[in-house]
């Protein structure tokens, strides 16, 4: 009686996890690129992209702006969601519930309500008028419970049958970190992640009404001057989509060659 | 394999097992059977020492269950695989043995393919477990178990979690082990291949050993409970 080998299909290739095949895909693109080419050519200011070649560098800085308090704020964020998550698993029941009040009140928040009580309520309670840098603050506190979040669930994901066969292997503490429990949290933990980047780089542009000088402050300051609304806003549109989605399509590429 | 079961009571909220006194001597492969929630898994658990019992003593091979040491000395297969999924079925068991047991990686990884080979996995050593069947993913978990070289080897209803097929498939592979020197302690529902493995069974009702003896006993229970247990179990075919 040999065991009969029977396999299940691999799992799915890189390309049909992006899904679908390459021409398909190739179609898809021309549909949305035929669309925006409707859309430019119906203006009636015809579409010139020199026009705001002067603002060109306060552009570039304005991106470079908005690249750089999205990634302070994932840094920052997801600190402070593993440090929230530690009091969620707290052995005190005031921490527990601190951690579960705080998620419910961001939770029910708008991003832009978070910002603007950051940076006209909160922050001159402590005697801060800097609103941009209180509206930063909103940016990283609305993102934390997210991030705990993701923790938690990386966590979770770990059965109970791979801790109770570490008990009877006899790994140490060290060694189960080390070889087991890191390695795969790591891998759980970046698509979501990943994500949430995406979330902070698209909530960044709301710092613009409070004067931060990122990508969309920058712009709409461009368009009010040259009324080039459309070359600004389009330019502005695929500043954004040239950060998220190469980010997302890494994100795909991650889960496919690591996931679990 | 010796098996000395003395006075053992044990509760969780409620007790589960109810005084059970018992002693097995020279039996490869014991089958513990019952309806669910009859104990078996507590049992078992107790007698691999993954559990500590609240009452009596309990001895397998002349080891005190609840002997830190006697861990090292048990092979344990969960009902779900229990396999790292972030490292191939290879690096699931030399990890093991390089870091619990003092291999060389190359001595672990020779022990390794050789118990892979055994339950014939040889040509799936290096995917991760979510890259082969369910049923290849709980050979792998019996390889592992077996390659520390435990006395005895406990099976937590193995095929549970699988389809059939799948079931027939590592059932096949583990009577194949039948005489590889291992004791088995095991749970399972499949009826037939407790009566093609085991060399004797225990049947729990509600927490007490309501019939043992020869698997003969499954084709003629003395016991009501044991009559009334054959009759409703489906008989899920193998072999």
């Amino acid at each position: 009686m040999k065991p009969t080998t029977k396999l299940l299909p691999e799992r799915a290739t890189a390309g049909t996890v992006i899904g679908g095949t390459t021409v398909s895909y190739l179609f898809a693109i021309a549909t949305f690129a035929f669309f925006a080419w409707f859309v430019v050519v119906r203006q009636r200011q015809p579409f010139d992209m020199t026009t705001i070649e002067p603002y060109r560098s306060a552009i570039a800085a304005g991106f470079l702006r908005t690249l750089w308090v999205s990634l302070v704020t994932l840094v920052v964020s997801t600190s402070l969601g593993f440090v929230f998550y530690l009091l969620s698993t707290s052995r005190l029941g005031y921490f527990r519930a601190f951690t579960n009040v705080f998620t419910e009140i961001i939770y029910g928040t708008p991003l832009l309500v978070m910002i603007m009580i950051m940076a006209f309520v909160i922050g001159p309670a402590f005697g801060s008028t800097n609103r941009s840098v209180m509206g930063f603050v909103g940016l990283i506190v609305y993102i934390t419970p997210y991030m705990t979040n993701i923790f938690r669930s990386a966590i979770a994901s770990i059965s109970s049958e791979q801790y109770m066969a570490m008990d009877l292997f006899g790994f140490t503490p060290y060694q189960r970190y080390r070889y087991i429990i890191v390695p795969q949290v790591v891998r759980i933990l970046m698509p979501p992640l990943m994500n949430n980047f995406s979330l902070i780089i698209k909530g960044s542009a709301l710092l613009n009404v409070l004067s931060y000088r990122e990508l969309f402050y920058e712009v709409s300051l461009m368009t009010n001057n040259t009324f080039r609304f459309v070359e600004g806003f389009l330019l502005m549109w695929g500043l954004y989509l040239v950060i998220t989605i190469p980010l997302s399509q890494l994100t795909k590429m991650i889960d496919w060659r690591w996931g679990l | 394999m010796k098996v000395e079961l003395e006075r053992l009571s044990h509760s969780y909220d409620v007790e589960v097992l109810h005084d059970l006194s018992l002693t097995l001597n020279d039996y490869k492969a014991v089958a513990i059977i019952g309806m669910s929630g009859s104990g078996k898994s507590t049992l078992l658990r107790i007698l691999s020492g993954l559990e500590r019992p609240s009452a009596g003593t309990v001895r397998v091979n002349n080891h005190d269950v609840t002997n830190a040491e006697y861990r090292k000395q048990v092979g344990f297969v969960f009902q779900h695989h229990s396999l790292f999924p972030h490292l191939t079925l290879l690096r699931n068991i030399t990890l093991v043995l390089e870091k619990t047991r003092g291999y060389t990686p190359e001595e672990a990884s020779a022990r390794a393919m050789e118990f892979l080979d055994l339950l014939h996995l040889g040509d799936q050593a290096h995917k991760r477990p979510r890259n082969v069947s369910g049923g290849q993913a709980q050979r792998g978990s019996i390889a592992r178990a077996l390659s520390l070289d435990p006395e005895v080897v406990f099976l937590d209803e193995p095929t549970s979690a699988l389809d059939p097929i799948l079931t027939f498939e590592v059932l096949s592979a583990i009577t194949e082990l039948r005489n590889i020197g291992k004791g088995f302690v095991l749970v399972s529902h499949v009826m037939n291949f407790v009566a093609a493995f085991a060399d004797y069974v225990i049947y729990l009702h509600q927490g007490r050993i309501a019939e043992h003896g020869a698997p003969t006993i499954l084709d003629n229970p003395s016991s009501r409970e044991l009559r009334d247990f054959m009759a409703r179990v489906p008989d899920l075919s193998f072999r």
